[in-house]
């Protein structure tokens, strides 16, 4: 008998842990008793990382705007089997819509196909799924928008002329090469004043970033601008403009987390950091998954009127965030992502 | 005079760990299906058992390898190995799914079988064996496919095993319920069983009392080979894909389960259907909090608290014994205590 108390004790845990739930379940029934409200269920790759609780952020305060329930889980740790479990588990649970970012594409369709085959609406945001496992992909940057909103970026700190060196990644990964494309081509159509001297890769390292940057201030006196387009490499070029005393003389942009470049913006190394804004991302996912399901959005639209941000354009069914944001000195500190 | 010892037949199963995680199990399943509408329905209760049917099989085999007062840290990095392995053989060496799954089984068996020599020929302990193993399975995976490659498009035959039904029940649970009716028996109905325990109790003991003890570890720790590449084959059909990372952190899951089914950690003590109910206490309450609506993070807290109160519940009696002898004041000197 003694050595039953601790079980019954776990069991007198889980009721209680149960006791609290029915409150809360309960207004999710009387609601969806009352009006059928929506249920939203959104995926992130993680559910800790940074960039995706910012995107919950924007989800959230549009799920409360539309009056809609948002269920938001994700992965805490690395195995790649948990995302298809989420979803199996939102099947059953019969959510409205489920709104993923995938972190194994092949992997999760065979879910999301599965949801869809039992009605269930389902999108794609930040990363897509194969085309035939989702109705929409919430695009949050084009390659062209990327290229184009960093080539103007750097002609605007230049006022139109002058030389810049860009760091990738490396010279091979397919979305460096494209957002090279787009920005060499941006380059050869509007600022013809402007020279690239040269494409540098960082392994997407951070301290062989360093160290090309300091190479490429050595080898090129009268560089202007670093233009980094994969992350590790913003930081790492500011470390390298910073310790040569060039801060200003050498101005840094480049695609990264404002969280870890904001010290440099603040040191003024760094001038500006584009990527898009994660809440409206989250936000953006969330209309067009209540739309999908009301069926405002649908296949073959060319455009997206949202409640609360204005009008989106869809490309084929990529729905489109629009133009990258730029994050300067001025208003990084909005930012916690 | 036979009333008596039935009642205290039924007290002794009442009063089993195992009665009790059957009734946590239980309640478990009360509860959820009181407050979530759709958790006690088949298609759930199958994505239950879909879901914990590679963990169950990691679970049902290192059951032995825990009696036997061992540990394989290495199923899920073998699994992970396996899995991998065999999208290779079926992608790149063209051969079809069954004859590629035929041999992931043959090299999960080498692999339980490099455990088994370390463990056996070298005397090393089981813990840092396949703490290396561990490592070394993985990293394996993660060298083959750069990381980065991953094995998918299979034909929907193969996938009919991970995530279709076969016979009224997901294809899977066939193949989990063969391996739990095998793993029981062998434990449980033949001489191999209680030399797994007698081994746990006591290997030198076991050794004196002419027990075959280094052919019977390797016995469970290449069963343990092969079954973690059986789920691995079941995973990668389940998922419809094959990753380095594959089955990460299911190693400590399958232990949790089958401690929390009453398996003595030091060996020797221990049942098979203890390990079931481990694994379907941990599944379902995985599965009813998100029914419940409730964050995964409760999961994993509800999970650790359900285990420490399972294994304090082993000690508390010796414990509370304790305690009483020592507040009790100290009987009269008998004849007895004095001679010795």
């Amino acid at each position: 008998m003694k050595k039953l108390l601790p079980l019954f004790l776990t069991a007198a845990l889980l009721l209680a842990g149960c006791g609290k739930s029915p409150e809360a379940s309960a207004g999710a029934t009387q609601a969806s008793g009352g009006a059928k409200k929506i249920t939203v269920a959104l995926l992130p790759k993680s559910k800790g990382n940074a960039y995706f609780i910012s995107c919950k952020a924007g989800a959230e305060k549009a799920a409360k705007a539309l009056g809609v329930d948002l269920l938001f889980d994700g992965p805490t740790d690395t195995d790649p089997a948990k995302q298809n479990e989420i979803v199996e588990n939102w099947i059953t649970l019969g959510v409205d819509v489920i709104a993923a970012a995938c972190d194994n594409k092949e992997g999760i369709s065979t879910a999301l196909r599965k949801a869809q085959s039992k009605g269930i609406k389902v999108i794609t945001y930040d990363a897509d799924a194969l085309p035939d496992a989702r109705a929409f992909f919430v695009n949050q940057a084009t390659p062209e928008g990327i290229g184009y909103g960093l080539m103007d970026e750097a002609a605007r700190l230049l006022n139109g002329e002058g030389e810049f060196a860009i760091i990738l990644a490396t010279l091979t990964a397919g979305n460096q090469q494209e957002w090279l494309r787009h920005i060499k081509n941006r380059l050869a159509e509007k600022y013809p004043k402007m020279t690239l001297v040269a494409t540098r890769p960082c392994d997407d390292l951070k301290d062989k970033a360093q160290s090309e940057a300091t190479a490429l201030m050595g080898a090129n006196a009268n560089l202007k601008l670093i233009m980094n387009i994969c992350s590790p490499a913003v930081p790492g070029a500011a470390e390298a403009v910073k310790q040569a005393g060039k801060a200003g003389k050498v101005k840094v942009i480049g695609l990264g987390l404002p969280s870890e470049n904001r010290r440099y913006v603040k040191e003024g190394v760094t001038d500006s950091i584009i990527l898009w804004k994660t809440e409206d991302l989250g936000a953006l996912t969330v209309e067009a998954a209540v739309a999908l399901v009301k069926g405002t959005l649908k296949a073959g639209d060319k455009s997206f009127q949202s409640s609360a941000m204005g009008e989106f354009e869809i490309k084929g069914d990529n729905l489109l965030l629009g133009k990258p944001f730029v994050f300067n000195k001025d208003n990084i500190d909005q930012f916690n992502f | 005079m036979s009333a008596p010892v039935q009642t205290s037949r039924w007290k002794a199963i009442v009063l089993r760990h195992e009665t009790a995680l059957l009734a946590v199990v239980v309640i478990e399943w009360l509860c959820f299906n009181a407050i979530g509408p759709r958790f006690g329905s088949l298609d759930n209760t199958f994505d239950i058992l879909r879901h914990s049917v590679e963990i169950g099989l990691l679970a049902l085999v290192m059951t032995p390898v825990i009696l036997t007062g061992g540990i394989d840290l290495s199923v899920g990095s073998l699994l992970g190995l396996c899995a991998i392995l065999f999208g290779k053989l079926w992608r790149d060496a063209g051969l079809s799914p069954l004859t590629a799954g035929g041999c992931t089984l043959v090299i999960g068996a080498l692999a339980g079988g490099l455990n088994a020599g370390l463990i056996t020929g070298l005397r090393l302990p089981p813990l840092i064996v396949t703490l290396g193993t561990y490592s070394l399975f993985r990293g394996l995976a993660e060298a083959i496919t750069r990381g980065a490659d991953t094995f998918t498009n299979f034909p929907a035959s193969f996938l009919f095993l991970g995530q279709e039904r076969w016979l009224g029940l997901p294809t899977q649970a066939w193949l989990f319920g063969a391996v739990a009716a095998g793993v029981w028996l062998l434990v449980h109905r033949t001489t191999f069983g209680r030399s797994f325990r007698a081994i746990g109790f006591s290997p030198e003991g076991a050794r004196y009392a002419g027990l075959p003890v280094q052919r019977r570890l390797t016995l469970v720790y290449v069963l343990a080979g092969v079954i973690a590449a059986l789920a691995a084959v079941i995973y990668t059909a389940r998922l419809g894909q094959a990753k380095a990372d594959a089955a990460t952190g299911y190693e400590l899951f399958a232990i949790t389960a089958v401690v929390l089914g009453g398996t003595s950690i030091f060996g020797g003590v221990g049942t098979v259907h203890g390990t079931l109910l481990g694994v379907a206490a941990i599944a379902v309450l995985n599965n009813g909090l998100v029914h419940a609506r409730q964050p995964r993070e409760v999961a994993g807290m509800l999970t650790g608290a359900l285990l420490l109160l399972a294994l304090s519940g082993s000690v508390a009696p010796k414990l509370w014994a304790a305690w009483r002898a020592r507040s009790r004041p100290s009987p009269p000197p008998t004849p007895s205590s004095t001679t010795s």
